[in-house]
Parts: C-alpha cells; structure tokens; sequence
C-alpha cells in the first residue's frame, strides 16, 4: 500500500501533504494533551510493532503482495491520534531509511495509512465494543475494525492512483504517472485487502491486542484487564518479531503499484514521461537490501534499525508531554 | 525624657528607582557554566547486569570507532548503527538526549561537508560519511555516557597512561566541578548587587576571574596536603593480575567476532 516515487503527479503528493498538516499539527496537540510521559516510549514500543507489521509480505491474489499495518491496534491502545503520530514516524522512517514509499508521495501514504486508517478502523471498534459484550468482545471488535480500517486506506490508495490517468495524460494520451484508471486500479487493491491483507491486520491486531491483555495490561492509556504487568513478554515479543521478518521474503513479487518503472513499462508497453522524468531518493538500504548480501540480513539488520529508531524517537518525544501525578 | 525630633532625613519616603539595566552578561555566564557543571555531573554510570568493566569498554569502544572509520563495506557500518541505536534506547533519558544531540550534530556536519559529492552525483558518499559519524560519535558517547569519570581515569592506569597525567586529569575533572559552583556563587552575589544601570559590566569579570583564581589556588594546596595525609605518593595502584570476569569475556569475544565480521566484509567490498 506504500505508494512509491512519482506514481501520483506533483500537485496530487501537493494536496496531500497540504491535507496533512493540520492532521499532524492536531495529532501532536492531542498526543500531548492525552498521552501521559511514562507511556510515551510504550508508544514507540507499539509503532515499533506497526514498522515491523508492515515487513511481513503477504501473498495475495493476482500475484502482488500485501502487508498489514496495525494503526488500528495504536489507535485502540493510545487513541487515533496517537496512531496517527506513530504510523507517520513509521512511514517517514521506512520512506527517508529504506525506500519503501516515495518521499513525495509520503502526505498520500500518511493520509491513507496513518489518518484514514486508524479513524475508520477505531471508529467501527468503538461502535462494536459497546454492542459486543463478553471477554472476547473487545477483541472481535478489534478484528472487524482494523479489517475494515485497512480496506477503507486500500480504497482510498485505490482513489489516488486511479485518478492519475484521468488528469495528467500527454498528447498522445498515454499516462504521465499511474497508467491504471479507476476501473483497474479499485477491483486490483481491493480484491488482495477484502481476501488476505485485511485478514492479516485484523490477525496481527487480535493477536497483539491478546497478548498484551494476558502480559502487560498496563500497555496503552487504559487498563486493558486486570491481570499483572511483565515487561519481558513484550520485549521478547518485539525481538521475535524481528527474527521473524525475513519470512516476509517467501512472498515473491511487488505490492500492487510498486512496480519498478521498467517493470511497468513491460506491464503497459510504455514509460509514462512523468514517471521517467521524476524524482528518485537515494536511501540508506533501498528495499531492505544491502548490495549483494542475502536478503535475509538486510531484512534483519533494517527490523532493528526501524524498531530501535521508533523506540528512541518516542523517548525523546517524551520530553515535550506532560507529566501526571497519581494521587490515588 | 525630652521629646527627640525624628531627623528630616528619616521622615523621607523612599523613592529611590533602579534604573532598569540588562544583566545578560551575567545570565549568560550564569547559563553556560550551570550547563557545563550539569554535563559534568550526570552520572549514568550505574552497572547493569551486561555492563563490561571500563578498561574493556574503552577497548570495545575505540576498536568499534576505528573498524567503523577504516570499513569500506557499508553493511558493516550498520550493523555497528543498530547496535549504537539500540543501546540508546536503553539509556535514561538526559543521557539519550546528549547522545541523540550530539551525534545528529556530527551527522549534519559530515553531510554538509559532503554536500558537494551530493550535489556532483554521489548521493551515496554523502550517506556515508553520514552514517559513520553517527555511528562513532554515537559509540564515543555511549562509552562516556555509561562509564563514571573515576572508572575512566583508573582505566587509563591499566592502559600504561604516566601517573602524573592520570593525576592531572582527575584533580581538573574534580576541580571543573568545585571551582564551577564557586564561580555561580560570585555570579550569584554580583547579580544582588548589581541594582541599577551598570556601564562597566566587563569591569567584573576581572574580579570574578581573580577570586577563583585564588580559591583554585587554595584547593589546590589543600587537595595536595590532604593525598599526602593519607598516604598518596603519586602512584596509582592497579591490580597486578586483574581478574577478567565472565561478562568481560564475553565482550572481548564480541570484539573478537566484530573483527573477524569486518575482515569478511571488507574481502566482499
């Protein structure tokens, strides 16, 4: 769902952005006002858990890829807002260190995935959670909300490419950027998300949200149950998820839209001119990779870097939230 | 007892009005030298259960700093950058802020100073220089950061450093400290006594700097007569055979296994 460099045209990334700040501007506000210090680098531990959910590819039908995202899960344990700080920091990190998302294109990834997701996907959690009574309530509400989350971001990613080719086409008609009209692009994104990917969010996002219940219910803002705290599940957790990411390799092929340009050149029998011509980041390890080493490290190597770097940032952003004072 | 007459003078209400005057030569001073006393007192040196001891971490820390400088192969620079970045993240939180700073700080430079190799068409040149100065300012403030100043001064005994530069770095180190607080104090006095406009502000300084003059003078003679009190002939005692213990060992054969990683790699580059 990481829409890469010049796939949306410069004005398309521009109004996107411009859309954003004051998501952004509101999200620190909120974060600030809602999210205690002593929770912020829990905050960091969960957009560290969203980074590395994001690594695991997944096969999906029509031979792409496709991989969950877990702002649902931030947004139920810290609140939308917080999601949307930490998915963007996620994104930011993947896009600046490892190419995974265009530079330009990062308002669009952040609107789809850090604003439209965690809204949709808390909001539908918050309206089943008062109709689903039972221990298992909360969690079948977090299931149904973050399916829906991630297919209403896959919708809207569906929307921003599939406009291109009806504003931005040369004289000839071809393409400048994303050659795929809505009627390809929506039955494309959305037949992998409503089968598999939406699966696997709503599979990540109960999977966590139980373990965390069962290990450190102190997690997010609210007391998730009443059983006692033990840090070293979660930590453990985080450290298995990063052994585990180069399973993400066993899904070959790119995410629907991340194609390569000669790729899609093979795929539509031109290089739209917009895309040929466009702007291109040169990052640390550029899909994970490092030269000619085996995948896997790369995989490895990057799951650390991203997770240590969310962890540290949320640390530091600690410093600017306020401090509460238990006097219970 | 005869009436007294309360002199005019005393009758007189008080209208006196300091002319409002700025005082940023003295906050200035007052600012910078309470940062540099707050640098020099944090002490995030507590052990922890993995924690080497200072001779070997500054071993660890200057051969992590020279393989990251002499790798061409830049994978090898990241593994050493996920290693700076996760012992960040398990640093209290002024430490990791001074980290975070400073080595931002480096990063920046080097970037700038590749700017121009960025700008020729070697974007990846830029990357790292980067990454490197990270990485080593990073490791040069972890090993700092989480060492005490006492440990690193008997560090340098067992690394064959003369005694008398041992001496001399710790009294200045302490010294830094004492002399410091005594300097705010004078500033402290020079601020309640400064009322109204002042024209000779730099006047002062020249007294601030005598009195601590004399005050470093007098603590030097005092430090001096109390080590020969007790005892001390200038020498540092190390232990003649230290014991290497098992955590040391383990880090010693991590150096070892980052080594023999870095010849690997630089046979790939």
């Amino acid at each position: 769902m990481h829409i890469p460099e010049n796939y949306l045209s410069p004005s398309t990334c521009a109004v996107t952005t411009v859309a954003m700040i004051p998501v952004w501007a509101t999200a620190v506000r909120k974060v600030r006002q809602s999210v205690p210090q002593e929770k912020m680098p829990l905050l960091g531990v969960a957009a560290a858990f969203c980074f590395l959910s994001m690594m695991f590819n997944i096969p999906l039908p029509g031979g792409t890829t496709g991989h969950a995202v877990c702002g649902t899960l931030i947004a139920i344990l810290f609140g939308p807002w917080a999601a949307v700080l930490a998915v963007s920091i996620a994104l930011a990190i993947q896009a600046v260190f490892f190419g995974d998302g265009g530079i330009l294109a990062f308002g669009a990834n952040c609107l789809n995935m850090a604003f439209v997701l965690p809204f949709v996907g808390y909001a539908v959690y918050s309206w089943l959670k008062e109709r689903l009574k039972g221990d298992n309530g909360q969690l079948i509400a977090a299931g149904i909300g973050s399916y829906v989350g991630l297919n209403a971001a896959a919708l809207c990613a569906a929307l921003e490419f599939g406009i291109q080719p009806l504003l931005f086409t040369d004289a000839a008609g071809n393409a400048l950027y994303c050659p795929y009209p809505l009627s390809v692009a929506i039955p494309a994104m959305m037949l992998g998300h409503l089968t598999v990917a939406g699966l696997a969010e709503a599979g990540f996002t109960v999977g966590i949200l139980a373990f965390l219940r069962n290990t450190m219910p102190s997690f997010g803002i609210e007391e998730l149950s009443s059983g006692d705290n033990k840090t070293a599940p979660v930590i453990g957790l985080v450290c298995a998820l990063i052994a585990a990411t180069p399973l993400g390799l066993l899904a070959t092929g790119d995410a629907w839209g991340e194609w390569g340009l000669e790729d899609l050149a093979e795929l539509v029998g031109y290089e739209p001119a917009g895309m040929a011509n466009g702007w291109e980041w040169s990052s640390f390890m550029p899909d994970y990779s490092i030269g000619a080493l085996p995948e896997w490290i790369g995989y490895i190597l990057s799951a650390i870097i991203g997770a240590a770097l969310l962890i540290l940032i949320f640390r530091l952003l600690a410093n600017t939230s306020k401090k509460t004072v238990d006097f219970g | 007892m005869a009436n007294q007459e309360v002199p005019s003078w005393l009758t007189n209400a008080e209208e006196y009005q300091p002319q409002a005057d700025r005082d940023s030569y003295i906050t200035k001073s007052v600012l910078s030298l309470s940062s540099v006393l707050s640098r020099l007192r944090i002490d995030d040196g507590a052990e922890t259960l993995f924690s080497p001891s200072a001779p070997v971490k500054i071993i660890f820390g200057l051969g992590g700093i020279l393989l990251v400088s002499l790798s061409q192969n830049f994978f090898f620079v990241l593994i050493m950058l996920a290693g700076v970045l996760v012992r960040a993240c398990l640093l209290p939180r002024e430490a990791l802020a001074r980290v975070v700073s400073t080595a931002g700080a480096a990063t920046m430079l080097a970037f700038v100073i590749m700017l121009p190799a960025a700008l020729l068409g070697q974007p990846q040149a830029a990357l790292t220089m980067g990454g490197k100065a990270c990485t080593s300012t990073g490791i040069a403030m972890e090993v700092a950061l989480t060492t005490p100043s006492a440990q690193l001064t008997s560090a340098l005994r067992a690394f064959r450093v003369p005694n008398i530069v041992i001496l001399t770095i710790d009294l200045a180190l302490r010294s830094i400290v004492r002399l410091g607080e005594v300097a705010l104090e004078i500033l402290d006095a020079l601020t309640l006594r400064s009322i109204g406009r002042n024209r000779d502000k730099t006047g002062s300084l020249g007294g601030v700097g005598g009195v601590l003059l004399i005050k470093a003078a007098i603590a030097a003679q005092t430090t001096h007569d109390a080590m020969r009190c007790r005892g001390f002939e200038g020498d540092y005692q190390v232990s003649k055979s230290p014991s290497l213990r098992t955590i040391d060992l383990a880090w010693v054969i991590a150096l070892a296994l980052l080594v023999a990683l870095f010849i690997y790699l630089q046979g790939l580059a």
